[in-house]
C-alpha cells in the first residue's frame, strides 16, 4: 500500500468516525427544554378558614416536606366567644393528602383527601367543636381544592371528586354510611347548555345556593365568562354571573365558593386580577379587582366577607357586597392561613415545623397572641 | 423506576449470609464435580493403558474417531504450546483472567442485594425511558432472586474465564469466545445500560462504551476461525476499528457544550473533576485516594489543558492505528499502554475500588485489544496454519478423519475420547460445568414470576414457631355475617390485623395475603385469609367494604375482614398482643403488623412479623411466597 493511499483511507475513516461521534453526541445530549410561555394557572391551596355557628375553624399544613410524607394537615378551632385556638384534627386517619371542611348547620364536616395507598376519602363530623367526631365515607377521591365538600343544615351533602365529578348524599346519615350517588360528571356538565356556553374546562368548587340548590363552579375556556352553575330540577343552568366588560379578554377561574342564605359568594381569578362576587337577587355584585399574585390561602367570613393570602406577605380582605378590597399589613413570616378574628379583626396562623403561632391584627400591627405546639408524628406515614 | 431493586440494604445480614452459603454450597458442588471428572479421566486413561483393553473388530468407526479426537487433543496441546497466534493468545488469556476477576468481584457480600440499587439503577438513571424499561426487566429478575442471580453471575464469569484460559485451540476455544460474547452482551445491556451510550456525558475516560462491550469484541475475535489470525489482515482490521473508535471518542471529548473543557462550572466541578472526586471519596488505600484527590484538584484548575491533552492523544492514537503501519503502531501501542494505565489509575481508580465495583473498567480491556491487534498485525514467523499442524501431528487430514456425531457419542468412543483428552480439555470441560452450575438456577429464576422468600425473611426475621390455641372470638364479617373462631375450624387461617383507612402497610399486607391465596392454587379452598380491624374509630363495615373494594378483595371467596364493637376489638387486640392506638395531629392509627398461621385444629403454629419493609414489588411477592409456604406447612402438618 502506498503512503498516499494510506492517508486517503485514514482521512475517509476519520470522517466516518467524526460522523458517528457527532451522532452519539447528539444522542447523548439532552435536548434543551422549551421554555413555557403560558402563565401558570391560579390555584387555591387547601389552607383556609371558615366560620360556623360553633366557631372559627382553620386548616393548615404542618410538619415537614410532602416528599417524605411528614406533612400533616391540621384543623384548629376557636370556639365562638373564645379567644384561644385548639388543635382538633380528627384522629384515626393519616391526613397527608389534605383536609377539606365545610360547615353543616351546627356541625362541621371534614373530608380526608386520600394519600399513598388509600384510594377513598374518610369523613368526620363534629357538633361539639371537635371534641367528638363521628365517621363517614366517600368511596372516591376528593378533589384537591378547599371547597370540595358542601353541606346544608337539613342534610344534603355534595362532594367534588378529583376527576371533576360531583357526588351527592341525601342526608348526613347517608353520607356517614357511604351512600353517595353521582350528581354529574365534568363531561356531562361541560356538555350541558350552560357548560358548553363557557367551554367548561374544570370544576373547582361546590356549594349550596338558594333553596339548597347545588352550585358548581370552575374554569371556562371562553374568555370573560365565569363558570358558575346551579342545578335545578336535574338541569344545570348558568348562575348568571356576568363580569364587567373590562374582563372580557380574560380567562376566569373560580377559586372558592361559600354558600349563604342569599346564594353563593364567589372568589375568582380573571387574568391578572382577583375578584369577589355576591348574588344580588337575580343579578350579581362584583367587587373591584385586586392585583393577582400567588394565592397561598383563601377563605370566607361572615356577612359575605372574604380574604386572600398572597405571595410576598400580602393579604387582602373584602367585607362584603359593595365594599372594596382592603390590604392588611404584611403578614408575619410563615403565615399559612388567615381567619376572621374577634371584633372584625383578622388573625394570621403562622407555621414553623410543628409550632403554630397565632397573630392578631390590632391597631395596624400584628401581635402574637398564642403558640400551639402540635405533636406531629414524624415518620408515622412513611 | 419501580421494581428495579428490592429496597433492602446491600449489607442486609440475612441476604449476605444466604449469598455466602449459596456460594459455598455451589462451590462445593463444583469441587466435587471437578474431582469426579478427574477420577473418571484418570480411570479412563488407566483402562486404556491396560494390556487387555484393545479395540474390538466391530469398533472400526470408534477407533477412527478415537484417533481423530486424540489428534485434536494433541493438536490442542501443540497449539497451546506454539501454534496459536500471539494476538489470540493474549486476548484469550487476558480476557479469561479479567472474567475470573469479575467473577470474584461478583462474590462481594453486597452484590446479591446491592447490585440493582448500587450498580444497575445509577447506571440506568440517566438513560432514556426505553433503556430503563429494558434494564428494569433484568433488574427485576435480579431483585426477585438475589441469591440465585448473584451466585450465577459468579460462576458464569469464573467459568467463562477458566474456559477461555484452558481451551486454547479448536472448536471448544471458539465456543468459549461465543460464550464470552453472549454473557458480555447480557451484562452490557442489563448491567451497564448499554454502557451508557444513550445517556448524556458519554466519555472514553469514564469507560464508554462500556467495558463489557470490549469483552464482547474480544470474545467475537476469539470465536473467529483460527486461520484468520495467521495473516496480518485481521490485525489491520482490528486496529482500524480501534482507530475509528479512538477518533470518535476524541470528537466526543472535544464536542462543545458537553462540559469537558471546563474543570469547574459556576463553582461546580466539571464531569471529569466530579468523577475523579467521586472516585477519590470511596473506600480505598490512602495513597490512591491522595493521588486521585491531587489529580482532581489539577483537573479542576486546568480543565481545558487536561481535556486538550486527552483529545490530542486519543486522536493521535486513532490516526496511528488507522495507518496499519507496524512501526508506527508499535510506538502508538506502547504510548497507548502508558496513557491507558494513567487514565485507569487517575480517573477510573482501577475500576473496582470502593463501592461495589464489578470489573476493572475499560482501560485494561482496551490495552489488551490494541496489543492483540498489533500482535496480529505482526505474526510471528514460526506460526503455521492449524490444518497443516493437525496433519503433521496426526498424519491424516483433519476433515477426513472427523467421525460423525453418532459415532462420537457411542459409549466406547466417549470413553476413548475421555482417555485421550488432554488436561486442558478436562479443565475446559470442568469450566463449562461451572457455567452450567450457575446458569441453570438463574434460568430457573428468570422464568419464576414469584420472588425468593429470603427477602421477606430478611425483613421480618425468623418467624416464631408456636403451639398455642387461637383466641376465641365472635365478630362480624364485611357482609354483616357473624364469624367465630370455632366456625373457622377445619381450615388453615392466615390471620392479620388491618386498619381499613390505613395509607401504608395495611393495603400492602392485604395484597400479600391475596397473592398468597392465588399461589396456593387448589389448596386455596382449605385456607382462610382473615383480617381483623385495627382502628378504634373507623371500624364499621362501611370501611371494611370500602377497603375490600380498594384492594380488589370483595370477590375473593376465602377473604374475611372482621369487625365488632370497640370493646370486642380491644379484647381481641389485647389477647393477641396487638397494640392499637389513635395517634394525634393527623397521623394514622398505629398498630403492629403481624400474621398468625392457625392450623385446622385452631392451634397457632407461627407468628410472622408482617411489616412490609420497603414494600417493593419483589418484597411483596416474597412475603406472599413465604405466607404460602407457611400455609402449606400448616395444611400438611394438621
Amino acid at each position: 500500500m502506498t503512503a498516499s493511499r494510506a492517508w486517503a483511507r485514514l482521512a475517509l475513516l476519520g470522517c466516518a468516525s467524526l460522523g458517528c461521534a457527532s451522532l452519539l453526541a447528539g444522542c447523548g445530549t439532552q435536548a434543551a427544554k422549551v421554555a413555557a410561555t403560558a402563565p401558570p394557572p391560579v390555584t387555591a391551596p387547601l389552607s383556609t378558614s371558615l366560620v360556623t355557628a360553633q366557631g372559627t375553624w382553620a386548616i393548615a399544613v404542618m410538619g415537614g416536606p410532602a416528599a417524605s410524607e411528614n406533612n400533616f394537615w391540621q384543623l384548629f378551632v376557636r370556639p365562638a366567644a373564645a379567644s384561644k385556638w385548639s388543635l382538633v384534627t380528627p384522629a384515626g386517619v393519616a391526613d397527608n393528602g389534605g383536609l377539606v371542611a365545610t360547615g353543616a348547620g351546627s356541625s362541621l364536616l371534614v373530608g380526608f383527601r386520600p394519600s399513598q395507598d388509600l384510594a377513598f376519602s374518610p369523613l368526620a363530623a363534629s357538633a361539639d367543636t371537635g371534641r367528638n367526631w363521628s365517621t363517614g365515607l366517600l368511596d372516591a377521591d376528593l378533589a384537591n381544592v378547599p371547597d370540595a365538600i358542601a353541606a346544608t343544615p337539613a342534610g344534603p351533602e355534595l362532594a367534588l371528586l378529583q376527576d371533576g365529578s360531583i357526588e351527592r348524599a341525601p342526608t348526613a346519615s347517608a353520607a356517614a354510611a357511604g351512600l353517595w350517588s353521582r350528581l354529574t360528571t365534568l363531561s356531562a356538565l361541560a356538555a350541558s347548555a350552560a357548560g358548553s356556553r363557557c367551554g367548561l374546562a374544570g370544576v373547582h368548587a361546590v356549594s349550596f345556593g338558594q333553596n339548597e340548590a347545588p352550585v358548581a363552579a370552575g374554569s371556562c375556556v371562553r374568555r370573560g365568562v365565569a363558570g358558575v352553575f346551579t342545578e335545578v330540577g336535574g338541569t344545570w343552568r348558568s348562575a348568571g354571573l356576568a363580569l364587567p366588560a373590562a374582563f372580557g379578554r380574560d380567562q376566569v377561574q373560580v377559586l372558592g365558593l361559600a354558600g349563604t342564605a342569599a346564594g353563593s359568594t364567589v372568589l375568582m381569578a380573571a387574568g391578572h386580577s382577583l375578584l369577589a362576587a355576591w348574588p344580588d337577587g337575580a343579578r350579581w355584585s362584583v367587587s373591584d379587582p385586586v392585583a393577582a399574585g400567588t394565592v397561598r390561602a383563601s377563605g370566607f367570613g361572615t356577612g359575605g366577607s372574604a380574604w386572600l393570602l398572597l405571595g410576598g406577605g400580602r393579604a387582602e380582605t373584602v367585607a362584603g357586597p359593595g365594599r372594596s378590597w382592603q390590604a392588611l399589613p404584611a403578614v408575619p413570616a410563615g403565615t399559612a392561613t388567615l381567619a376572621p378574628g374577634p371584633g372584625g379583626s383578622y388573625e394570621a396562623l403562622a407555621v414553623a415545623g410543628s409550632k403554630l403561632t397565632v397573630w392578631r391584627l390590632g391597631q395596624g400591627a400584628w401581635a402574637a397572641v398564642q403558640v400551639i405546639k402540635v405533636p406531629i408524628q414524624y415518620g408515622s406515614s412513611s | 423506576m419501580p421494581g428495579m431493586n428490592s429496597g433492602l440494604s446491600p449489607d442486609d445480614p440475612t441476604v449476605v449470609a444466604a449469598f455466602r452459603s449459596a456460594l459455598l454450597h455451589q462451590g462445593a458442588i463444583a469441587l466435587i464435580l471437578l474431582v469426579f471428572l478427574i477420577m473418571i479421566w484418570a480411570t479412563a486413561r488407566t483402562w486404556r493403558a491396560a494390556p487387555g483393553a484393545q479395540p474390538e473388530a466391530g469398533d472400526a468407526g470408534a477407533t477412527q474417531g478415537d484417533e481423530a479426537q486424540a489428534g485434536e487433543a494433541q493438536a490442542g496441546e501443540a497449539g497451546a504450546r506454539a501454534g496459536e497466534s500471539r494476538g489470540r493468545w493474549l486476548l484469550r488469556t487476558g480476557f479469561g483472567t479479567i472474567w475470573i476477576l469479575d467473577g470474584i468481584l461478583q462474590a462481594q457480600p453486597k452484590m446479591a442485594a446491592g447490585l440493582p440499587s448500587l450498580v444497575i439503577e445509577p447506571t440506568a438513571a440517566s438513560s432514556p425511558g426505553w433503556v430503563q424499561h429494558l434494564v428494569n426487566w433484568g433488574a427485576t429478575v435480579w431483585s426477585y432472586h438475589p441469591i440465585q442471580a448473584g451466585a450465577a453471575s459468579v460462576w458464569i464469569q469464573v467459568g467463562i474465564g477458566a474456559w477461555l484460559i484452558t481451551a486454547a485451540r479448536g472448536r471448544w476455544s471458539r465456543l468459549a469466545g461465543l460464550a464470552s460474547v453472549a454473557w458480555g452482551l447480557t451484562v452490557w445491556v442489563f448491567g451497564e445500560s448499554f454502557g451508557g451510550i444513550f445517556a448524556p456525558g458519554l466519555s472514553w475516560l469514564t469507560g464508554a462504551p462500556g467495558a463489557v462491550l470490549l469483552y464482547v469484541v474480544a470474545g467475537a475475535l476469539i470465536a473467529l476461525p483460527e486461520g484468520g489470525w495467521l495473516s496480518p489482515r485481521l490485525g489491520r482490521l482490528l486496529l482500524a476499528g480501534l482507530g475509528l473508535f479512538f477518533i470518535g471518542m476524541a470528537v466526543l471529548q472535544a464536542w462543545p457544550g458537553r462540559g469537558f473543557w471546563q474543570g469547574t462550572t459556576h463553582g461546580q466541578p466539571g464531569p471529569l473533576t466530579a468523577m475523579v472526586q467521586s472516585m477519590a471519596s470511596t473506600h480505598q488505600p490512602h495513597f490512591l485516594s491522595a493521588l486521585l484527590t491531587q489529580f482532581g484538584s489539577f483537573a479542576a484548575g486546568n480543565g481545558f489543558a487536561v481535556n486538550l491533552a486527552v483529545v490530542i492523544v486519543l486522536a493521535a492514537l486513532g490516526a496511528a492505528f488507522l495507518t496499519g503501519r507496524p512501526r508506527l503502531v508499535r510506538y502508538a501501542m506502547w504510548f497507548g499502554v502508558v496513557f491507558c494505565l494513567a487514565v485507569w489509575v487517575l480517573v477510573q481508580d482501577l475500576g473496582f475500588l470502593g463501592g461495589v465495583g464489578t470489573d476493572p473498567n475499560s482501560m485494561i480491556p482496551t490495552i489488551l485489544l490494541f496489543a492483540a491487534g498489533y500482535l496480529a498485525l505482526t505474526p510471528a514467523p514460526q506460526q503455521v496454519p492449524q490444518t497443516e499442524e493437525v496433519q503433521a501431528e496426526t498424519g491424516t487430514p483433519a476433515a477426513a478423519a472427523a467421525p460423525g456425531w453418532s459415532q462420537r457419542l457411542r459409549p466406547r468412543a466417549l470413553g476413548s475420547a475421555l482417555a485421550t483428552a488432554s488436561a486442558r480439555s478436562v479443565a475446559a470441560f470442568a469450566a463449562v460445568a461451572v457455567i452450567v452450575l450457575g446458569a441453570a438456577p438463574m434460568a430457573s429464576a428468570t422464568v419464576n414470576r414469584t420472588a425468593d422468600p429470603i427477602l421477606a425473611l430478611a425483613i421480618s426475621g425468623d418467624s416464631e414457631t408456636l403451639d398455642i390455641p387461637a383466641v376465641a372470638f365472635q365478630l362480624t364479617d364485611q357482609n354483616g355475617k357473624a364469624v367465630t373462631q370455632a366456625s373457622l375450624r377445619g381450615k388453615v387461617v392466615l390471620l392479620t390485623f388491618l386498619d381499613p383507612v390505613c395509607t401504608t402497610d395495611c393495603p400492602i399486607i392485604a395484597q400479600e395475603l391475596k397473592q398468597a391465596g392465588t399461589l396456593l392454587g387448589a389448596q386455596d379452598k382449605d385456607v382462610m385469609l382473615v383480617a381483623v380491624v385495627a382502628n378504634p374509630t373507623y371500624r364499621s363495615t362501611v370501611f371494611t367494604q370500602a377497603f375490600d373494594r380498594q384492594e380488589g378483595l370483595a370477590a375473593v371467596p376465602n377473604w374475611l375482614y372482621l369487625t365488632g364493637s370497640t370493646s370486642q376489638l380491644a379484647a381481641l387486640w389485647r389477647q393477641y398482643g396487638v397494640t392499637v392506638e389513635n395517634l394525634p395531629a393527623g397521623a394514622m392509627s398505629a398498630h403492629n403488623d403481624l400474621v398468625l398461621v392457625i392450623d385446622r385444629s385452631g392451634e397457632i403454629r407461627q407468628e410472622l412479623n408482617a411489616d412490609p419493609g420497603p414494600a417493593t414489588a419483589s418484597t411483596k411477592s416474597s412475603f406472599a411466597v413465604l405466607l404460602t409456604q407457611y400455609a402449606r406447612q400448616a395444611l400438611g402438618g394438621s
